[in-house]
């Protein structure tokens, strides 16, 4: 028999999406620790808002470069994934990993993504994570050719959101 | 007609209710997102913007190894230098203390100039509604003048050869791709050629930065120098140039007619003005290499999945 459930989403405040670069040149990560999350758990919907300014770097410059000239942050300031969890089983109380369908949208440019994530379920809360390649030619972004061994081709992006009930 | 009008409105308040009760989850995000502020990153690229300070300050923990260089000729048709005639190279280092007060320390070879300088960032622009809608620094040099003096009728002690420039660098990021600075300057030449010169002199600053790519940008400056020198002619120096930026590496190029480096020196001691002709046409090179002490993230690991 499941428990009730009392909220009907839940929401992660200070989230986490963390980016790697590994080039033979150049290591370069990137952290963001205010990334918001929202899931319903009826309909297993999910979105995922953050801002591209606050990601933070290893450099302090890399920061700057990010923003000012690779993702135009002043132009575009957010990315966002709205999508669907495949199959959720909302009150499965076990570690689930499911399929996360829908669009990712950063730079300006709309991906539809597959991401495999592990559920986690205590309690009220959901612990969503995962990994996930993303191109960077596909969004669009430039990379001089004189950098071009600095940045990797395909950067591999981690997140982990801890969600909490949500009141309207 | 009453009634019509009423149930026009009871139409229209059902229907935002029903458009808020569709309210997609990144609406929903939309309005969580924390008021936080957003400063304006990147007004200016480099701590200078060609030959003159800018409003930015490196972040804490950032060592910036520079070195600028003017190379002119002179206005004789026949000389055997290599290159070009005259050169003048400012070697410096420079610390930000903290995010916002960074200080450095440089020398020149030409004028024979050392000179240190301290910064603050006193406010910030910030992109969102609240806040400043400038960013404001506040810059004090001073400079000493170690060459050695022929003429017997100018003051050579320490103090006399001492000057001093304080400015208020204020500047807007109007767009991403514009930025503009006005900087009130006050200049105080210790070391004058002649007791008529004026002892503090005030200057006006213009400078901008266009945005011609990721990583190029078109910037220019010129100072007003309202009560100039009376010993020799001097001219409010002038700059054209780009900033090109490549990773840890910033570099600038310049057409100017400022052979000096330091602020006091070539506000208020520009000889000749802006044209093509030797030797008023000087190229400008700096180049800036940033060096990281203060790394974040020293922790963060990869998913192993």
């Amino acid at each position: 028999m499941c428990h009730q459930l009392t909220a009907q989403k839940v929401i992660a405040r200070q989230g986490q999406v963390a980016f790697f670069s590994y080039t033979s040149v150049e290591n370069i990560k990137a952290e963001n620790n205010q990334v918001l999350s929202i899931m319903d758990l009826q309909t297993g919907e999910i979105a995922v808002s953050m801002l591209m300014n606050a990601f933070i770097f290893e450099k302090a410059l890399m920061r700057e470069h990010f923003n000012e000239s690779y993702v135009e942050s002043d132009i575009y300031p957010k990315a966002t994934f709205e999508g669907m969890i495949m199959d959720f089983e909302a009150r499965n109380p076990q570690e689930q990993t499911k399929i996360v369908k829908g669009n990712f949208s950063m730079h300006g440019v709309t991906k539809e993504i597959e991401v495999k994530a592990k559920i986690e379920h205590k309690d009220e809360n959901y612990i969503i994570s995962g990994t996930f390649d993303a191109v960077v030619k596909d969004y669009e972004i430039k990379i001089p050719p004189l950098l071009a061994g600095n940045i990797a081709k395909t950067v591999s992006v981690d997140f982990r959101f801890e969600c909490l009930p949500y009141e309207d | 007609m009453r009634i019509k009008e009423f149930s026009i409105v009871l139409l229209l308040l059902l229907g935002t209710q029903s458009a808020m009760a569709q309210k997609g989850l990144l609406d929903i995000l939309e309005q969580e997102q924390q008021d936080r502020p957003q400063y304006t990153l990147a007004t200016f690229k480099a701590t200078r913007i060609t030959f003159g300070h800018s409003i930015e300050t490196r972040k804490k923990g950032i060592l910036e190894v520079s070195m600028v260089n003017r190379f002119w000729n002179t206005p004789s048709l026949y000389s055997q230098s290599f290159g070009a005639d005259k050169l003048n190279t400012r070697i410096a280092l420079e610390y930000a203390i903290t995010d916002r007060l960074s200080t450095g320390f440089g020398g020149s070879t030409w004028d024979g100039l050392f000179d240190g300088y301290l910064k603050y960032r006193l406010i910030r622009q910030r992109d969102d509604r609240d806040g400043a809608p400038i960013s404001l620094t506040l810059f004090q040099n001073g400079s000493y003048y170690s060459e050695g003096l022929l003429a017997s009728n100018i003051d050579g002690n320490f103090s006399s050869r001492l000057s001093g420039t304080t400015q208020l660098l204020i500047a807007r990021k109007f767009s991403s791709d514009f930025s503009f600075q006005v900087a009130p300057t006050f200049v105080h030449k210790g070391f004058r050629f002649s007791g008529e010169d004026p002892l503090n002199i005030l200057a006006l600053g213009f400078g901008g930065r266009y945005k011609l790519g990721g990583h190029l940008s078109l910037v220019s400056e010129y100072y007003a120098v309202f009560n100039p020198v009376e010993s020799f002619d001097t001219y409010g120096p002038f700059s054209l140039g780009v900033n090109w930026e490549l990773g840890d590496i910033m570099l600038q190029f310049m057409l100017t007619n400022a052979s000096h480096i330091v602020e006091d020196a070539y506000i208020a001691g520009t000889r000749y003005n802006f044209n093509f002709k030797n030797p008023n046409l000087n190229f400008g090179f700096n180049a800036t290499y940033v060096i990281h002490f203060n790394r974040k993230l020293k922790g963060l690991e990869q998913n192993k999945p």
